[in-house]
């Protein structure tokens, strides 16, 4: 391992060395800091109820352990980072596995497990033909797993959810990990989180300021057309603006192009929300957990970034490229 | 086109306290991972330390649902009949623990339900509820339970009569009740003790008794327990 592979695993000196990083750190601090004074405020002027001020004020104590638990790994260096996806990957094919009932195929859950761990391996590594190769490698896995108990019925359900969690939480978000193999991963990743969570909080606020028609009534009956266009016409400029600071003379530092880029964040990220609403209401469920207090489960809370991960990546890596200059096959020689 | 039957674990919905401390409690691949190594290292501590040996196997049903009933005198009761199970039925095995003493608190709940596999049965206020609740997953999720029909620990190592929970948990259902006796545990661990002697440990499992047609009453409990107690005694007197 290089001094430079060093520096970018392990090199916390190096946290604020970008402008943007710096400015979206801040960002959040002080709106960790200036959050309670909002939530007085709105919960005197609308007189909220005593259960939804309660919700507010654990949404809000849920924030600052969520914030740190995001901030810290990113800022900390590229492996904490990687390992910090890793555990969300767990976490969140954990919720899933347990809605949907898969938990109980042992098989299944094994080799999604160790699909996560080797797409994590191939992140740390740098070694890309080897994340790209896990998904096809695990799927057949995972297809040759769901004959083991040689029962024929009930294969394709137990084979398909072990497909899909596969995609959705080891190489869809393995995506996000691979972004760290980025010099520059810090104001990349920080800018991705911070537009995804922000896409979620415009759409509610446009959703109850313009929202008359509902978007998918069966799905999400809260969404409404007027909360998903303002979300898309607020993130788009505010990732386009960010995303030209981040890629400062590169081939993607051009408007319609960072516009693109914005588009993809908002719109990906409410498909990613939607999906998860889909496959809530199919189960009955409310939410996928009860372990953030005032959120619910970890996937309730990351659900719009489970697309946007690779959309993003791979929009990104055909304009830039990811990981560009770093040594590759940093472990494995 | 079949639609798929998707069925969420029974927890869903309940916080991570509330999960440890819950029969309704289903255990996924880690927890199965984590009981299956702390099993192996009670194993060869009992069998290192307490020289364990165990008696009628055989009996034990091939397939689970089962209970194992026995008598108790030690913490060490649960733990060797759970470590006497063969590797593939440990993991359906659920010893069923004094809520307030098991799961009072958080971590020492984290520790019965992640190590132990244990299941809360509160002392107190066990209502017909929580024994339906335990009945229930008994057969809908193909457990083993290991109980102890005496209510709690003896004092003086003889056993005492036996309750009728575990009747209302087998009456008129096709489980049957391998009776167990344990000797040695109240000579290496005693209510009174907190380190173990290194005394040896001895199971006796004996023929399964069937209770299907034994009314599920007051009257066919009080029967089941009679006839549960009278197994484990004839066990004792063999060993």
């Amino acid at each position: 391992m290089n001094q430079i592979t060093r520096e970018r695993l392990f090199g916390f000196r190096h946290a604020f060395d970008d402008r943007v990083t710096v400015v979206l750190t801040l960002a959040v601090v002080v709106l960790l800091f200036l959050a309670p004074l909002l939530i007085l405020i709105a919960t005197r002027v609308a007189n909220s109820a005593a259960e939804k001020q309660k919700e507010l004020w654990d949404r809000y104590r849920s924030w600052i352990w969520l914030s740190a638990f995001i901030l810290i790994p990113i800022l900390a260096g590229a492996f904490w980072t990687i390992l910090g996806v890793a555990a969300l990957s767990f976490l969140c094919y954990r919720e899933y596995a347990r809605i949907t009932g898969l938990f109980r195929e042992r098989t299944i859950s094994l080799i999604v497990a160790i699909g996560i761990l080797l797409i994590t391996f191939s992140v740390l590594d740098n070694w890309y033909r080897f994340f790209l190769a896990l998904f096809p490698l695990t799927v057949a896995l995972i297809a040759t797993g769901g004959l083991i108990p040689d029962q024929p019925k009930g294969y394709i359900q137990r084979v398909g959810l072990g497909v899909l969690g596969f995609a959705l939480f080891g190489s869809a978000f393995g995506h996000l990990g691979y972004m760290a193999n980025d010099w520059n991963y810090r104001p990349i990743l920080l800018l991705i989180i911070c537009a995804v969570e922000l896409n979620d909080i415009f759409a509610y606020i446009c959703g109850h300021l313009f929202g008359h028609r509902k978007f998918v009534p069966h799905t999400s009956p809260n969404k409404t057309a007027g909360g998903a266009l303002g979300a898309i016409v607020l993130t788009t400029p505010l990732v386009a603006i960010g995303a030209h600071f981040v890629w400062i003379g590169t081939a993607l530092d051009n408007p319609v192009r960072l516009l693109g880029l914005g588009v993809i964040v908002s719109v990906v990220g409410q498909f990613g929300d939607l999906m998860l609403s889909s496959v809530k209401r199919d189960l009955g469920l409310k939410d996928t957990a009860k372990l953030i207090p005032g959120h619910g489960g970890i996937l309730d809370r990351f659900d719009s970034l489970i697309l946007v991960a690779p959309a993003v990546f791979h929009y990104v890596n055909y304009f830039v490229g990811f990981a560009v200059g770093q040594p590759q096959a940093i472990f494995h020689g | 086109m079949q639609p798929w039957k998707l069925q969420p674990a029974r927890d869903t919905g309940l916080t991570p306290a509330e999960r440890f401390r819950s029969v309704r409690r289903e255990t996924g691949l880690l927890e199965s991972l984590a009981h299956h190594f702390s099993f192996l290292i009670l194993r060869i501590y009992l069998v290192v330390a307490h020289r364990l040996q165990i008696l009628g196997r055989h009996h034990l049903p091939a397939h689970a649902p089962f209970i194992l009933a026995t008598n108790h005198c030690s913490h060490l009761d649960a733990l060797s009949v759970v470590a006497a199970l063969q590797a593939r039925h440990r993991e359906r095995a659920f010893p069923i623990a004094a809520g307030d003493v098991f799961f009072q608190t958080t971590p020492v709940s984290v520790f019965s339900a992640i190590v132990l596999n244990a299941l809360p049965m509160w002392r107190k206020n066990c209502g017909p509820h929580a024994l339906a609740e335990l009945r229930r997953k008994l057969q809908g999720e193909k457990c083993i339970y290991v109980i102890f029909p005496e209510g709690s620990r003896s004092r003086d190592g003889h056993m005492s009569p036996f309750k009728h929970g575990l009747g209302m948990l087998v009456a008129e259902t096709p489980v049957p009740v391998v009776p167990c006796f344990i000797g040695g545990t109240f000579e290496a661990l005693p209510s009174h003790r907190k380190i173990p002697r290194p005394t040896q440990i001895k199971i006796v499992m004996g023929q399964p008794l069937d209770f299907a047609t034994t009314a599920n009453n007051r009257e066919g409990w009080s029967q089941i327990a009679r006839s549960v107690e009278s197994a484990v005694c004839n066990l004792a007197t063999q060993s």
